[in-house]
């Protein structure tokens, strides 16, 4: 999952960076408003995590920014201050969740995981399609009940479509989602990963829309 | 009776000004009654004393031939109030008229005509004397003393009773008036007693008399000063307990990573910035814990005297370490002359120069070079200018240095926003001009400290 990390704090951030990239997310850090406002804009992200107290423009403004320009990527905000106007004012400006300094690592990464699952409209905590099931939480994948031992960009991939269940998805937007600023990404790297994939969970999960992309099958209700 | 040893519970307004209006004026009043004796007295006895001249007069007209020479005669009373004047006809040492009440005795030994005061069997009087028209005839006309002095008790009590009759009143009228007119400062007394402890509100003035007006704006004033501090104050604890939130925040995360780390690389990052993290935290508690001194300070200590040179030295070589980490170099430049004493205690100099120092290094990039320069100006007073070749500020951000938590944003370092605080804080406590401009030399910002 691709995060977009908005903090100003050196310790913080960093701190933040390293602990969700041990939790599986791929993570994008910008340190000032501006430079967020504009990386949410590519719409490349899963979710947001946006510290209020951000230098060039504040976290708040970012939020409002973002909403009037009818963007959904759910945010999460970091708040120094737990004064409930604070924390109201917050989420009616756009925020889909909120957490108070100090955080716990453990905690973001459940929220992010549970803010990108409703963002898909999904209430389970796994995500299944035939045999095959995915828990975020856990970040373990089963195919009739085994565990399947999966790398982090197979596992990413294999999230983003199960996320988007009965959706296309093409290859620039998976690739988007599998990568973090800095990382190299090779021309077929997704056609290598789907193949991956297929051959450990079964070739009928997922589907080639031939010239668009892949997608899996929703499961029928 | 301020030098009383025993402090005494003053008396209340109102008791006061009773117990003084009431005081004036029964003293009035026995005054007033007095004179009215007095002159009721005076004016009474003229009355009394003009009868008995009359009488006298009437009976000096009286033909003394009709009185029989050898017996006494004795004038009928014909009212009951008659016996009140009485009279004695004496021709040398004989008796030869009296009113049937008068003594025996003459009334008074006296010969010229006049009036005589007398004492005859036991009773005292009031006589008036005069020749007859034989000149060897006296007639002698007297008054009980006791029964004028009644006259002059019976007018003095019709003018003294209705006055006696109006003084309770007169006290009532007071006590009432008296009390009504304390009454706003007893409502505005009430005001102030029932107020909840933590009510900064102000009071009303409505109906408050001009009097005691002042006192109430400046009850409210203070009140407004209060609540105006107390909200500074509160604003600066919820600032210092955020700044300290995100340090906090920061050292969880990196000590959260690196339980999770799984190889010993990773591990000793998160573990060395948990380890930054605390040095941040305690260095923003310690300069809260100075401005919390400071604030607490008030009177400067005048009679320091702490060499500036040396203290520049001492901070500039606790700082080296820190500005070895970024490569930076520290240029302290001394004035030939030995640095002039400064008029600043010790630790405080210290504190100056350091959060001074701390600040050029902290904003100056990577490898660059900070001045600390001493020198004299003016008539033997000490001036040092701290520079730095950051970016400098705008002179919008210059202005807004020392407010407490501001930090020029977007520098990417971790400073309190305390520093400048703190100098301006011991400026303002000593007196000191902190001026700040652009490096000529260096093109940061360059602090100048005066003394």
């Amino acid at each position: 999952m691709r995060i977009l990390l908005a903090e100003d704090d050196e310790l913080l951030g960093s701190g933040i960076r390293a602990g969700l990239a041990q939790n599986g997310f791929q993570v994008d850090w910008v340190r000032d408003g501006v430079a967020a406002e504009r990386e949410l804009a590519t719409g490349a992200y899963q979710a947001a995590v946006l510290d209020l107290g951000l230098p060039r423009q504040d976290g708040m403004e970012v939020l409002r920014q973002v909403r009037t320009r009818r963007n959904t990527t759910p945010v999460l905000v970091l708040t120094a201050r737990d004064a409930v106007p604070a924390r109201i004012a917050g989420l009616d400006a756009g925020a889909d969740d909120y957490l108070i300094k100090p955080i716990d690592l453990h905690e973001l990464a459940a929220r992010l995981r549970a803010l990108v699952r409703r963002a898909h409209g999904q209430s389970e905590t796994r995500l299944a399609a035939g045999p095959v099931e995915l828990d975020p939480a856990a970040h373990q994948v089963w195919c009739h009940g085994e565990a399947v031992e999966l790398s982090n960009r197979e596992y990413d991939l294999l999230h983003a479509l199960l996320l988007n269940a009965g959706r296309v998805l093409s290859r620039e937007q998976l690739e988007q989602r599998l990568y973090q600023w800095g990382s190299e990404i090779n021309s077929n790297a997704v056609e290598v990963h789907i193949y991956h994939l297929r051959r450990k969970l079964g070739a009928a999960l997922i589907e080639t829309v031939r010239g668009v992309g892949y997608r899996i099958a929703r499961e029928p209700a | 009776m301020s030098n009383a040893a025993a402090p005494r519970t003053p008396r209340s307004l109102q008791t006061r000004l009773l117990t003084t209006v009431l005081t004036l004026v029964l003293v009035a009043w026995g005054v007033a009654a007095a004179l009215a004796w007095h002159e009721t007295d005076e004016e009474v006895s003229d009355l009394l004393d003009a009868h008995l001249a009359q009488t006298a007069a009437l009976l000096r007209l009286q033909p003394l031939d009709e009185l029989d020479e050898d017996r006494l005669n004795e004038a009928p009373e014909l009212d009951k109030h008659q016996p009140r004047v009485v009279f004695q006809l004496w021709h040398e040492d004989q008796l030869l008229a009296r009113s049937a009440s008068a003594p025996l005795e003459p009334l008074t030994q006296r010969r010229q005509r006049g009036f005589a005061d007398s004492q005859v069997g036991g009773n005292a009087w009031r006589v008036f004397v005069t020749q007859g028209r034989e000149r060897d005839v006296r007639i002698l006309v007297g008054e009980l003393q006791s029964v004028r002095r009644e006259i002059v008790l019976a007018s003095l009590t019709s003018i003294l009773k209705p006055m006696l009759w109006a003084l309770p009143l007169l006290a009532l009228g007071i006590w009432w008036a008296v009390r009504g007119s304390v009454q706003p400062l007893g409502r505005l007394g009430n005001a102030v007693a029932t107020r909840q402890p933590q009510s900064l509100e102000s009071l009303s003035t409505e109906g408050v008399p001009p009097e005691v007006l002042p006192l109430v704006t400046a009850l409210n004033e203070l009140f407004e000063r209060m609540a105006r501090l107390l909200a500074t104050e509160q604003q600066f604890t919820a600032d210092a307990a955020h700044e300290l939130r995100t340090p906090i925040a920061g050292i969880r995360m990196q000590a959260q990573v690196a339980q999770g780390a799984t190889d010993t690389q990773e591990r000793a990052t998160a573990l060395e910035a948990t380890v930054q993290g605390c040095d941040r935290a305690t260095r923003l508690v310690e300069q809260l814990l100075q401005l919390a001194r400071l604030d607490a300070e008030s009177a400067p200590d005048s009679g320091s005297s702490t060499p500036l040179a040396e203290v520049a030295r001492h901070v500039a070589a606790d700082l080296q370490a820190t500005a070895a980490r970024r490569q930076q170099r520290i240029v302290l430049r001394e004035p030939l002359a030995p640095g002039v004493p400064i008029p600043l205690p010790e630790p405080l100099a210290r504190v100056l120069l350091r959060n001074l120092l701390d600040n050029a290094l902290r904003y100056s990039p990577e490898g660059a070079e900070v001045q600390m320069q001493i020198a004299g100006h003016g008539d033997g007073h000490a001036q040092l200018s701290v520079e730095d070749s950051g970016p400098g500020l705008t002179p919008q951000e210059q202005a807004r240095l020392g407010e407490r938590f501001f930090r020029v944003l977007g520098t990417g370092q971790s400073g309190s926003g305390l520093g400048w605080s703190i100098v301006q804080r011991i400026a303002r406590l000593h007196h000191l001009k902190v001026i700040t401009d652009r490096s000529p030399g260096l093109g940061g910002l360059r602090a100048t400290v005066r003394w």
